[in-house]
């Protein structure tokens, strides 16, 4: 008896502090619809109606927030030091870079815009491909700036491919291209003299040499660039896939038939005959190390030498490319809708394309990274700085590299190539 | 008897094997230059990884710094609040009772991924995001059930005996808690500090949603490395957060153990 008397007497506090809650939160959530609001007049002034030397004056003294993937600690190393130290000696602006991947900080926009946030802590972002894609549509991004940068202007090809399009998708000036990559094949010249430059060549080549070849299962990144590199050669090129969003797989199979006849016809030359296929690149580049197969590759033009530093290849281990060229793509930079230091974001992506720049990023030690620039348009110090660059032993020019690059299509396509292959490739040879 | 003994040292010894071979592995890894495939032991030793993780531009340490900031201050308010929370859900009866112990256990069943997205746009209206304050508050509700249980379970088994005791001989409520309750709640203290800690301190998919890159924790730095397969610094960065936890854990059980009697009682 006396137990349910007390309960019920300390009962009371309980129910009065649930009340204050309730009120409370009533309360705020109030403020919270009133304070959404946007106030008029906020709207910030528009850097783009301005000069370039007020936006850089403007920039003097400000931080910009530089959100990039951190997992690589030289590239890292590279923006801390390199960058951030030129852009305070030569803008007098700070860099902070934050180490947040395109899915982190989209996450992060989309919120902001649904809040309806003008003030954001993004002022530049490492982006490209699908990621951009997403951030157009839901209009993240903010632009068109790429015509406002003085060094885009000066240096940079923009109607080439690869950089009026970032995997097909319309770039339209809201980001600036700041560094590439590119599909390469590696071999060993003292055991392959004349590797194959074309997809005519290398079913010969496989022809001859059965078992010496192989490539990284689907949907390893790496196997997929190489069946896309087929199938440029094989299905009409670049041209014959144009900008979609929504793929029709029965139509897209169609179109692709030249491809699974050409891997039905190389399947039995294959290592093991084609029954099965190393797991990802890393398992190739250990069937390639360990002289199981002649040929392997990489979107990594430079990761070659870097292997022959490390002693893990043997000195005599070259990159080429094909004859009609080979996929690259590029990486851009983009300013977020809210950018609260748009000026800033303007100069640092200025400097990004700097020559100056571009030469220290391709520099092995520092990056290796392709540079953005068209090389033709580069001032002749700057093409002497270039040349004069050693990007490693089995590394081909930046020259060589830009002439034979072809666009990435679509994303849309991707998924859908790779599930045709599982199909056409491993289900109907057994 | 000996070989019921031996027996006992092959299990003691397997067990230890098991918790102590994976730090072996991540401190061989943390100091490996290359490393095949197919090797026992890596081919090449080097300081790759301590050498970046030690210099300036990796901000370990104040990140590290950041870290334990955040979660000594969840932790604390954590205690705070789970201490009469736990009371009150251990000692009465109310309506809705039931209601509230689902509540305070919800941020453990469901997933944060899920209500991520609603709570940025909140703190965002609150001009909480990119601030400490907003990631502390974000933390809060994540711990909160562990104390919450841990003292709803030490009450219960406590009663109401001691604090009816010192009432009758007039100790006021602070009194009452101070001298009567709180020494039977410090095992418990240990266990829910220890837990708190350790969820906010590994806490990275709020931390960053909230936190948006301005607030840089452990987590988030070491998040990428072991996104992009860079095992050396990975493993570097693990370390470190393994370390500094434990010794945080170890201080943590140091400051609340009474230093005239340890008890070994722990209410899990």
């Amino acid at each position: 008896m006396s137990y349910s008397v007390k309960r019920e007497k300390e009962d009371r506090p309980v129910k009065k502090l649930l009340r204050i809650l309730l009120t409370l939160s009533v309360l705020l959530t109030g403020c919270a619809s009133n304070s959404s609001v946007p106030t008029p007049g906020q709207v910030q002034n528009n850097p783009l109606d301005k000069e370039w030397t007020t936006i850089l004056s403007e920039a003097k003294g400000t931080t910009v927030n530089f959100y990039m993937w951190g997992g690589d600690e030289r590239t890292n190393t590279w923006v801390d030091a390199v960058v951030a130290s030129s852009m305070l000696k030569e803008y007098g602006v700070k860099v902070n870079r934050v180490p947040m991947g395109p899915d982190e900080y989209l996450n992060k926009l989309i919120g902001e815009k649904q809040a309806n946030k003008q003030e954001g802590s993004i002022d530049l972002v490492w982006i490209n491909g699908e990621n951009f894609r997403t951030a157009r549509q839901a209009n993240l991004l903010w632009g068109p700036f790429a015509d406002k940068v003085p060094n885009y202007q000066n240096y940079v090809d923009k109607t080439a491919p690869d950089i009026a399009n970032d995997f097909g998708f319309p770039v339209e000036g809201y980001e600036v291209p700041y560094g590439k990559a590119q599909f390469v094949f590696a071999s060993d010249t003292t055991k392959v003299k004349n590797p194959p430059k074309s997809s005519a060549e290398l079913l010969e080549w496989l022809k001859k040499h059965p078992g010496r070849f192989t490539y990284p299962e689907l949907p390893d990144f790496t196997g997929s660039v190489f069946v896309r590199q087929l199938m440029y050669e094989l299905c009409g090129g670049y041209q014959a896939f144009p900008y979609t969003e929504q793929v029709n797989k029965a139509t897209l199979n169609k179109q692709l038939q030249p491809l699974w006849d050409y891997l039905g016809a190389a399947k039995g030359y294959l290592w093991r005959q084609g029954k099965t296929y190393p797991s990802s690149i890393a398992a190739l580049h250990q069937l390639f190390a360990d002289g199981e197969v002649d040929i392997t590759m990489s979107y990594n033009p430079a990761i070659f030498s870097g292997m022959i530093e490390q002693g893990l290849l043997p000195n005599s281990v070259r990159t080429n490319l094909w004859n009609n060229g080979t996929i690259g793509n590029t990486h851009f930079l983009a300013i977020p809708f809210n950018a609260a230091n748009k000026n800033g974001a303007l100069a640092l992506a200025d400097f990004m394309l700097s020559p100056e720049a571009q030469l220290s990023k391709y520099e092995p030690k520092n990056w290796g990274d392709l540079i953005s620039l068209d090389v033709n348009k580069l001032d002749p110090q700057s093409l002497k700085d270039l040349e004069g660059i050693n990007p490693g032993i089995a590394t081909l020019s930046t020259e060589e590299l830009q002439t034979h690059r072809l666009p990435e299509i679509s994303a849309a396509y991707i998924p859908v190539i790779e599930e045709l292959w599982k199909e056409q490739v491993i289900q109907s040879g057994q | 008897m000996d070989r019921s003994k031996a027996l006992g040292h092959i299990v003691l010894v397997s067990i230890l094997l098991v918790l102590i071979l994976p730090f072996l592995v991540l401190i061989i890894w943390s100091f490996s230059q290359g490393w095949a495939s197919n090797a026992l032991l890596p081919n090449e030793f080097g300081l790759r990884g301590w050498r970046y993780l030690f210099s300036q531009q990796s901000r370990m340490l104040s990140s590290l710094g950041m870290s334990i900031l955040i979660s000594l201050v969840v932790t604390g308010f954590g205690m705070i609040l789970s201490i009469p929370a736990g009371k009150a859900l251990g000692l009465y009866i109310f309506p809705g009772k039931r209601l509230i112990e689902l509540l305070v256990l919800a941020p453990t069943i469901i997933p944060t991924i899920a209500v991520g997205m609603g709570i940025q746009i909140a703190f965002i209206r609150y001009g909480l995001a990119d601030t400490l304050l907003g990631v502390i508050l974000v933390h809060l509700p994540l711990v909160l059930p562990y104390g919450i249980r841990i003292f709803a379970s030490i009450y219960k088994a406590l009663g109401t005996k001691w604090e009816d005791q010192a009432k009758i001989l007039k100790a006021n409520g602070w009194q009452r808690f101070w001298f009567t309750s709180l020494p039977f709640l410090y095992p418990g203290m240990i266990s829910a500090g220890v837990l708190m800690f350790n969820v906010s301190f590994s806490q990275y998919f709020l931390t960053y949603l909230i936190g948006g890159g301005k607030i840089m924790t452990l987590p988030i730095l070491l998040f990428p490395f072991v996104n992009s397969g860079d095992r050396v610094m990975a493993s570097g960065l693990s370390l470190i957060f393994i370390l500094s936890s434990l010794i945080l854990m170890l201080i943590i059980e140091r400051v609340i153990t009474d230093s005239e009697e340890k008890t070994n009682v722990y209410y899990l």
